[in-house]
């Protein structure tokens, strides 16, 4: 089965920042994404919408391969990244997830102060001295909409915010690295509505200086956070188009019945 | 289609179509006996027409209630948000062709005699059983989701807008005949602009539902019987 995809030239497009082509993805003999091929615009947001089990996470971890972290999981096809294969053998791992970073569903700060969860990361690629890592802590932390709510104890344990506030905290973990590229995975599933908002409200700022992409089970959240939406069926992209025909009118019957809610 | 994972979704979207097909009755039985009373100057049948109005105007309140709560509630997507939105807006107008029966009623009583000139009642009489079979084929046409159908009734409109220009050129020259007959002659002109009125309404309902089914507007311009005469918003379109 060919699976229908909508043409996306690179004239729709502000400027393609990551192309995926014939991407096919396995989890040993089981194949979980079979032949994607889309293009994320530069400063632009992409949702990923699907049922559970439809290869939408698993595409996320292919673009900063989390997935070479477990044996038995490939990817044949091509990511090219500005131009470049990020599948390629040698490719530099760490500094392909410093140019792609990623917000996972649960906040998962580290068990250390709040200066130091921002300030553990940039160690890892640069060597700064101690004046310049606090404008960096300081314009990260601002960078997510938490400088305010924290700037007076910044030597607190980043465990001891609240929820969205710890959520922000992992954004602002991934914006200090300055990547180009930020992927999250469900970043509201686990906040409530006030904290979702302040995080829908940082996407679309960050989207200015970023690629965006987000998975979310939350339909509604795809239609407002996003300029372009996927919709992702048993590892097949089954429609990719403008976020706002896709919640409107979208051609596939498919799209239809599960925006809809008439699935299964 | 399919149904929704949620059962009471389904309900809820049938009820909405349900009430527009209601609405949708009783303004074509409200401007049938607004078109009869008018050839035969029956001004007790006017008046229960004007009474109807007021259950359309109170149904559509009820469409709109509930259709804004389906908003909230279930933040309809896709066929569904179109339908809904489409809903709305079809109420309007069939709550419009109720207010243009009840304008007709009122006329009824201002003239208060049964008409003499038996080529204006047939003239009329025709009008109103067009601009009514109009009204019928599109509120089919919106029960069966059927867009060949509703699209048929948007191209036909000329017709309505023909017949309507001949019947003012006759009423012209019925005035300038006789100068006594001009306060009868223009209140039929009222209730005949109010009749080709319909046809207008029954065509936007057409529109909607273009868009309802496809997901695009309707955009291609309409066939037209040259320049309607008399078509000035401020007479009969938009009185009350």
């Amino acid at each position: 089965m060919t699976p229908f995809q909508t043409p996306v030239t690179a004239q729709d497009l502000p400027a393609v920042r990551i192309d995926v082509k014939n991407l096919n993805f396995f989890y040993g003999d089981s194949r979980a994404l079979k032949n994607i091929s889309m293009q994320l615009g530069t400063n632009q947001v992409t949702a990923f919408i699907g049922p559970s089990g439809c290869g939408k996470s698993t595409l996320l971890r292919v673009l900063n391969r989390m997935y070479d972290l477990y044996p038995g999981q490939r990817a044949e096809g091509e990511v090219l990244l500005d131009g470049k294969n990020i599948l390629a053998p040698g490719v530099d791992l760490n500094l392909l997830r410093s140019r792609v970073g990623m917000v996972f569903q649960k906040p998962t700060p580290f068990p250390m102060s709040i200066y130091d969860n921002i300030a553990f990361g940039i160690r890892l690629y640069e060597n700064l001295p101690r004046s310049e890592m606090d404008g960096r802590v300081e314009e990260a932390l601002k960078g997510a909409a938490l400088w305010g709510e924290v700037k007076d104890k910044l030597t607190a344990s980043g465990q001891s915010l609240s929820g969205g506030q710890q959520q922000r905290l992992c954004i602002a973990r991934t914006v200090a690295i300055k990547p180009e590229v930020i992927l999250f995975d469900e970043p509201c599933s686990a906040l409530d509505p006030i904290s979702t908002s302040k995080i829908e409200e940082l996407i679309d700022e960050l989207r200015e200086n970023y690629t965006i992409t987000i998975v979310t089970h939350n339909m509604q959240q795809a239609a407002r956070v996003s300029q372009k939406t996927a919709f992702m069926y048993l590892g097949e992209l089954i429609e990719f188009d403008d976020t706002d025909k896709i919640f409107t009118s979208p051609r596939e019957q498919r799209t239809q019945d599960y925006i809809t809610g008439r699935f299964g | 289609m399919t149904d929704h994972t949620v059962k009471a979704y389904d309900l809820e979207l049938q009820d909405l179509a349900r009430r527009i097909s209601e609405m949708g009755g009783i303004a074509e039985s409200m401007l049938g006996r607004a078109v009869q009373a008018l050839v035969k100057g029956d001004t007790r049948l006017a008046e229960e027409v004007i009474a109807t109005d007021a259950r359309l105007d109170v149904m559509e309140r009820e469409v709109n209630d509930k259709a804004i709560l389906m908003i909230a509630r279930r933040q309809p997507m896709a066929v569904d948000l179109r339908f809904i939105a489409s809903t709305i807006k079809m109420a309007a107008d069939i709550e419009r062709i109720g207010d243009l029966a009840k304008n007709i009623g009122k006329r009824v009583k201002a003239i208060g005699m049964p008409f003499h000139h038996q080529s204006l009642v047939n003239g009329v009489t025709h009008l109103g059983d067009m601009a009514q079979e109009r009204l019928r084929m599109v509120l089919d046409a919106y029960a069966q989701k059927n867009l060949d159908a509703a699209l048929e009734v948007w191209k036909h409109d000329d017709d309505i807008d023909a017949l309507h220009n001949s019947l003012f050129r006759e009423l012209l020259t019925y005035m300038m005949e006789d100068p006594r007959n001009i306060t009868f002659c223009t209140h039929l002109l009222f209730c005949a602009k109010n009749i080709e009125r319909v046809g207008d309404h029954c065509t936007n309902i057409s529109e909607i539902m273009h868009y309802m089914l496809t997901g695009e507007p309707l955009v291609q311009v309409r066939p037209r019987a040259g320049a309607v005469i008399g078509d000035d918003p401020a007479a009969g379109g938009r009185e009350d």
